[in-house]
């Protein structure tokens, strides 16, 4: 029972060591210079649109958890890490695990439209080859001298 | 060059039959099959969906009388059967037979599977090395046809899978099948899955609402060892036949027929 007690007061003593305004200007200058990056590469049609609104996501609760005083440390308690750095971490890896998992989706979604036309062209080709065969001989004959 | 003729002697407009082989470097094996194939099934067309083959599998099925369509890159066995479906339902073909361009399944099998289908009496034709009579339900046999001891258990398992959701099949991984036009448009759609198109598929045609018998047939030993030979490929694969079980058991039941709206590009019906 004492020990938990001390465990407690240890957590309190952690989580009560006062925040740094220098890792706070880091994150905010982090937070502008992601939502930068992501502006300038859509300006440069190098990010389509709709893949912007996660990382604008990302950058935007960057600049709010380093811009509300005891908010980090608010969540720190509530999900019961020691660390307001175990807190970042854990957030990022669940972002990073939700970044994955839409980008499997959206590969999923391209490989089988990629597949659908593949396959779209493999008919064709195959009814072209059809039409050729079945064409007056005298076109397809000049055919064949175009392509020499 | 025979296309297939649309109409017989009496002016009547016979089914049109189409032949799919999925052919992948099997420029060694093909042209006698193709031209075994037209002289058993001659008002038939033979399509050969040439799987990104490195050899001159094109070449020598179209100079043995063969349509072929070339994908542009590997799609695999179930994605190039589909584009034989893809191109049978462009085409407005009534009946396809599907088989496999190794040799392991033998044109002399065509006939019968093809008049099941024909005959109406089912929507899909499926060949089997192991049933012993012509039924929707066949029983087991000792068949001649040699398989290795985890084929086997696997086959077992599978049937059970079948049985599970319903159906009663001997051979649930049989590639050579006869269909009719209801079977094609829902293999032609984005339900059928074309990683590994085995007992899934044939589950999602019971589901459906397709009538499904099976055919005896023979079938030689395939001369390409199987990817369940080799491995941790038999554990790979049966996990991805559970989650393709899975995934079908997402399709609605008894609708085969309004299947097409799924979002793709395949046109039902087009004038040609």
């Amino acid at each position: 029972m004492t020990q938990q007690a001390e465990l407690a007061r240890l957590r309190e003593l952690f989580l009560s060591t006062p925040e740094s305004d220098g890792t706070r200007l880091l994150a905010i200058a982090g937070s502008l210079l992601l939502s930068t990056a992501v502006l300038w590469l859509v300006r440069r049609r190098a990010l389509r649109e709709e893949y912007t609104p996660i990382w604008i996501a990302i950058s935007g609760g960057l600049a709010i958890l380093s811009l509300v005083p005891g908010l980090l440390k608010a969540i720190t308690r509530m999900i019961g890490a020691w660390s307001v750095s175990s807190t970042l971490f854990f957030l990022g890896e669940v972002c990073l695990v939700v970044l994955c998992l839409s980008f499997a989706v959206r590969l999923s979604r391209t490989s089988v439209q990629l597949k659908t036309l593949g396959q779209e062209v493999a008919v064709l080709r195959a009814v072209l080859s059809e039409v050729e065969a079945s064409a007056p001989a005298s076109s397809s004959a000049n055919r064949k001298h175009e392509a020499d | 060059m025979s296309v297939a003729a649309n109409q017989d002697s009496s002016g009547v407009a016979a089914p049109k039959v189409l032949i799919i082989m999925p052919a992948r470097n099997e420029a060694a094996r093909i042209e006698p099959l193709v031209r075994e194939l037209r002289e058993r099934i001659p008002r038939s067309r033979i399509l050969v969906v040439d799987d990104e083959s490195s050899d001159d599998t094109s070449k020598v099925a179209a100079a043995a009388g063969a349509t072929v369509a070339r994908l542009p890159f590997n799609l695999g066995y179930g994605g190039a059967l589909q584009t034989g479906y893809k191109f049978a339902i462009a085409q407005d073909f009534d009946f396809v037979v599907q088989m496999d361009a190794d040799g392991q399944h033998r044109p002399a099998d065509v006939p019968a599977l093809l008049d099941r289908v024909m005959a109406g009496s089912c929507d899909l034709a499926v060949g089997s090395r192991f049933a012993k009579e012509r039924t929707g339900n066949a029983r087991e046999q000792e068949s001649p046809y040699q398989m290795g001891t985890i084929r086997s258990i696997g086959r077992r398992m599978l049937c059970l899978f079948a049985r599970l959701g319903g159906l009663r099949i001997t051979d649930p991984t049989s590639g050579f099948q006869a269909l009719n036009r209801r079977t094609l448009r829902l293999y032609a759609s984005s339900w059928y899955p074309t990683d590994y198109p085995d007992v899934d598929v044939l589950l999602l045609a019971h589901r459906s609402g397709l009538r499904i018998a099976e055919e005896p047939v023979e079938m030689a030993p395939s001369p390409r060892p199987s990817m369940l030979h080799s491995g941790w490929m038999p554990v790979y694969y049966a996990y991805r036949m559970l989650l393709s079980l899975w995934a079908v058991s997402a399709a609605p039941r008894s609708k085969a027929n309004e299947e097409d709206g799924r979002g793709h590009s395949t046109p039902p019906k087009k004038e040609n």
